[in-house]
């Protein structure tokens, strides 16, 4: 039971990451219905960003870490900078590479995003080479016994800064006139066009916020985790857009619960027990962790093949 | 003595073989003296007399049919252009033609090599036609459609067609043997020729006219076939041999304009006649000739180092196979597979189990003589095909009710999970280590191993040609108009009767089915398979390969996978040892792009430059680089002449035709 709890609370906070990524891939899909692939290389970027932030403070993974107002100086600064340049970085991407396309066939965006995600990945590799780049570990680890189990500061800090974020966001698209507009062009563009809304800003809001949510899930992700390398965008981005689908897609609130349950999943697979070794009744060779990735995709093809609309969203027939 | 007057050209045919004969001469000579044309022929002979360069009996004979195929065919793609040509485009526009897409060419692949020299002939072609649109721009100047006017000819126009075509032949062989003859003579006196050789060279002078001369009527027939006979008065328009056939001309009087304008670049005679289907009918023979007998003039034309080529060739050769698959998913049906990778791992791990000594720690028995593994493999492409097939239809029934993105993310997901399984099931698989010692085919008298690219090079080509009469056939059918309506609107064809979920399967099995062709090939070549190289790289790699060539477009997949494999595999890793050397430009190059960007080699930005041809393409030429006809017509509807193009065009036959399209 306390193993239960505690792979909870590691699910939590993988969730929370994964929650922030989706919900720039649902806020994508919701007003221009392409699957953002690009987006997962963004927030890969985002970590980068972080690091030569770091850096240029002067803090490593081997120097002395900043305490007090120094410390939380030092992370607002790399919060702000991530955000912004993600956010800038989403905004061109989708300046030049979707806006083109913007009424081509479906084939032609998608294709697109995939050409765009590979240059982030290449370029990412150029930048900090091919080998996994320490995160500066620079949040004091503070352990917390709550009963059985343990929390860390970090998992605290990591739950925090997401759900902040979420709640700005969810009071941003429900409260203010631009987020009614959001949501206008996410119902019926050409209305929205026709009711006096800037659909190409809106868009590119749209990118913005989304691109700096996923620069914030970069900044929390490294301090989570302490490792990042260029290829983590891919199969981050998957998970995350598998817990936008789980939730229902164009759906807010959908996918921030899509990446807590995507989050708890991949925690609860590494229950699984391993065949090959004695003593373990049903179980998959090599044990649970080695296959947590094919479990995630079994869950979005389940998903996709029975309920497509996902837990939050409505089934919309296909018109003629 | 009408063999006489038949052989002296007319004032007006004079200018047409002036205009074809220098210029297909021009890039012959070239071929034949500045490259290898000329050492082909000499080593063969030199080696038939027993005076040494080639000396095997089958070598002989198979670069003995391929020149005898290669001259005979520009010799009557000669006559054919003079028959086909209408006169009406001067000589300056198809010398241009001719020198940038055939002399350019030659030269590039001479001096540098097969790959790199397609690679910069490409570059310069896409400059050549960027530049030639500003020019055309700044001198307001269009250049001329291939054909005004359909033109229907009266028997004397048609026999003036065939002399034409004889005319055209006849004078280029006796202009080639007498250069030959010149060029030989001085090399003799310059002591590079041995005397026999220079019987030779008088024997050649002789024979060539009279070839051209036969040659010329089959080219005169072959122009014939084309044209559109006039209907003379009280005939009933009975069909004679040289006429386009009667179904032919029910079909031209059933199309609309535009499509008899499409239809009539097959028609003779034509203003752009390099350009018409019966040219590429020479064309292609040229190319397969080439391709065939690759192997034995290889080394004549570029040296050593064939058997490293060939291997290359072999590989690339199974890209292409998957390309024409993926084709058939994409391209037909419509349905975006990003995980195509899992099928061709399929394919693979299927012969690379059976075939190697898993197979005896699968089935846990004692040792399998690997000759008999071996001789498996010829069934066992048939089986990995199939099994390849099964399960595509098994990994694409959960995907028949999404629409595109979610099929593309689901197959995405089954690409992800087919890898991890076999990575995964250490007891079948073998798992990180994947299975070495896959044994290669085998067939008597051949000797076969994987050090061995020649007999890798005909299997994929004999694999290539199957994969491509099936794919036409396929395209061609019921099932593949099926699919093809699929991919334009799901619900239209499902309210027209086309049964969405068999179709659905079928795309998903045929396309698995190639894949698993490949991937029996691949294992067998490399001699073992590992997980490591399947992952999504690669299926983005093959789905590039059917974007960039043109989806739906059976050379135009072929022609992506090419490109793109020569970009992945070749082109970087040659602009690499190009750059290690301190004396090319491209070090110099190399030097000033690290002090920006430290770690950077040419081989690291694979992707980058992936990534932006993907985008550009996408951008600015979604249809691809050679476009299927209907993908043509679909993304630029417009056409540029005046005429409107519409649902209500007037057809050939209807009263108004007349005015709309000139018609003599």
């Amino acid at each position: 039971m306390a193993l239960f709890l505690q792979i909870l609370v590691i699910g939590l906070t993988t969730g929370a990451i994964y929650a922030l990524i989706a919900l720039g891939y649902t806020m994508v899909y919701g007003i221009i219905e392409l699957i953002n692939f690009a987006h997962g290389d963004i927030f890969m970027i985002g970590t980068f960003v972080c690091v030569s932030i770091f850096a240029a403070f002067g803090i490593t993974s081997t120097s002395q870490a900043p305490t007090g107002f120094a410390l939380v100086g030092v992370l607002l600064i790399t919060l702000l900078g991530a955000m912004v340049i993600c956010a800038v970085l989403g905004v061109v991407i989708e300046r030049f590479a979707y806006r083109p396309l913007r009424n081509a066939p479906r084939l032609a965006p998608l294709i697109t995003a995939i050409g765009v995600s590979l240059i982030l990945e290449n370029v990412g590799e150029l930048w900090k080479g091919i080998g996994f780049v320490t995160f500066p570990q620079i949040f004091p680890q503070i352990f917390y016994h709550i009963g059985p189990i343990t929390i860390t500061s970090i998992n605290i800090l990591v739950i925090a800064v997401a759900l902040v974020l979420m709640v700005c966001l969810q009071l941003f698209v429900t409260r203010t006139r631009t987020g009614r507009a959001m949501r206008a062009v996410a119902q019926d563009r050409e209305a929205a066009a026709l009711m006096g809304v800037n659909v190409n800003r809106i868009i590119a809001i749209t990118f913005f916020i989304g691109a700096s949510l996923a620069g914030a899930a970069g900044l929390i992700y490294g301090l989570q985790f302490g490792s990042t390398i260029f290829y983590l965008g891919f199969t981050l981005g998957l998970f995350a857009f598998t817990a936008a689908v789980l939730g229902g897609i164009g759906n807010l609130v959908g996918a921030m619960l899509g990446g807590v349950l995507i989050g708890v999943i991949e925690a609860l697979s590494t229950l699984i027990c391993d065949s090959t070794q004695p003593g373990c009744p049903i179980g998959l060779p090599h044990g649970g962790a080695a296959w947590h990735e094919a479990v995630i995709f079994v869950v979005l093809i389940l998903i996709l093949v029975f309920r497509p609309s996902g837990l939050l969203g409505q089934q919309t027939p296909e018109k003629v | 003595m009408s063999i006489v007057k038949t052989l002296v050209p007319a004032r007006d045919t004079r200018a047409l073989l002036i205009k074809w004969i220098v210029g297909l001469l021009v890039p012959l000579v070239v071929f034949t003296f500045v490259w290898s044309g000329e050492a082909i022929i000499n080593n063969a002979l030199l080696g038939a007399f027993g005076l040494g360069g080639v000396s095997d009996i089958a070598g002989l004979i198979q670069i003995a049919l391929f020149l005898v195929i290669f001259y005979g065919t520009v010799i009557a793609l000669a006559g054919y252009l003079v028959a086909a040509d209408s006169g009406l485009r001067g000589m300056f526009g198809v010398w241009i033609d001719i020198a940038v897409f055939a002399l350019v060419p030659i030269l590039l692949v001479q001096g540098l090599g097969l790959i790199l020299g397609l690679a910069v002939c490409a570059t310069f072609w896409l400059l050549y036609f960027f530049v030639r649109r500003l020019v055309f721009k700044a001198l307001k100047y269009t250049p001329p459609r291939p054909l005004l006017h359909v033109q229907a000819l009266d028997s004397e126009q048609r026999v003036a067609v065939k002399n034409r075509g004889i005319m055209g032949s006849l004078w280029f062989s006796i202009a080639l043997a007498v250069i030959w003859l010149v060029v030989d003579l001085i090399f003799y006196f310059s002591g590079a020729l041995p005397t026999a050789l220079l019987i030779w060279a008088v024997v050649r002078t002789l024979l060539l006219p009279v070839a051209g001369y036969f040659l010329g009527r089959l080219a005169g027939i072959i122009a014939l076939r084309r044209t559109v006979a006039a209907k003379s008065n009280g005939d009933s328009g009975n069909p004679s041999k040289g006429d386009v056939s009667p179904i032919q001309q029910r079909q031209l009087e059933k199309l609309s304009t535009t499509r008899v304008r499409e239809e009539a670049r097959d028609l003779v005679p034509n203003d752009l006649p390099l350009r018409s289907t019966g040219a590429q009918r020479f064309f292609l023979i040229l190319l397969v000739a080439f391709v065939l007998f690759y192997p034995v003039i290889d080394p004549l034309l570029f040296g050593y180092g064939t058997a490293g080529r060939l291997a290359g060739y072999g590989d690339a050769g199974y890209y292409v196979i998957l390309a024409l698959g993926l084709n058939i998913v994409v391209g037909f049906a419509g349905l975006l597979d990003l995980g195509y990778v899992a099928f061709f791992a399929i394919g693979a791990y299927t012969w690379g189990i059976i075939g190697s000594t898993q197979l005896t720690n699968v089935l846990n028995i004692a040792a399998i003589n690997p000759h008999l593994l071996s001789a498996l493999f010829w069934p066992m492409i048939i089986v990995s095909a199939l099994v390849a097939a099964l399960f595509g239809v098994l990994l694409g029934a959960p995907t028949l009710r999404l629409r595109g993105d979610y099929l593309a993310i689901v197959t995405l997901g089954f690409g992800e999970i087919v890898p991890i399984v076999f990575l995964e099931m250490d007891k079948y698989t073998n798992g990180t280590n994947g299975i070495v010692g896959v044994n290669s085919p085998s067939l008597p008298g051949v000797n076969w191993s994987i050090v061995t690219p020649v007999p890798y090079y005909y299997l994929i080509l004999a694999l290539i040609a199957f994969s491509i009469f099936v794919n036409v056939r396929l395209r061609d059918s019921r099932l593949g108009r099926a699919w093809i309506a699929i991919r334009e609107d799901e619900i239209a064809a499902a309210s027209s009767g086309v049964n969405l979920v068999a179709t659905k399967l079928f795309a998903f099995g045929t396309g698995a089915f190639f894949s698993g062709i490949a991937g029996a090939y691949h294992s067998a070549k490399l001699g073992g398979v590992s997980p490591d190289s399947f992952s999504f790289g690669d299926s983005v790699i093959y789905l590039a390969m059917v974007v960039i060539g043109g989806i739906g477009s059976i050379p135009g997949v072929i022609v992506g996978a090419l490109l793109v494999y020569a970009l992945n595999e070749f082109l970087l890793a040659q602009l690499d040892s190009l750059a290690a050397d301190p004396t090319n430009i491209m070090f110099g190059v190399r030097n000033a792009i690290v002090h920006f960007v430290p770690g950077f080699t040419f081989g690291n930005i694979r992707n980058l430059i992936f990534g932006f041809v993907l985008v550009l393409i996408m951008i600015f030429r979604p249809e691809g680089l050679i476009p299927s006809a209907r993908r043509r017509r679909e993304f630029r509807q417009v056409e540029e002449e005046g005429v409107e193009v519409g649902a209500l065009d007037i057809v050939p036959g209807a009263p108004g035709f007349e005015e709309e399209v000139h018609v003599e």
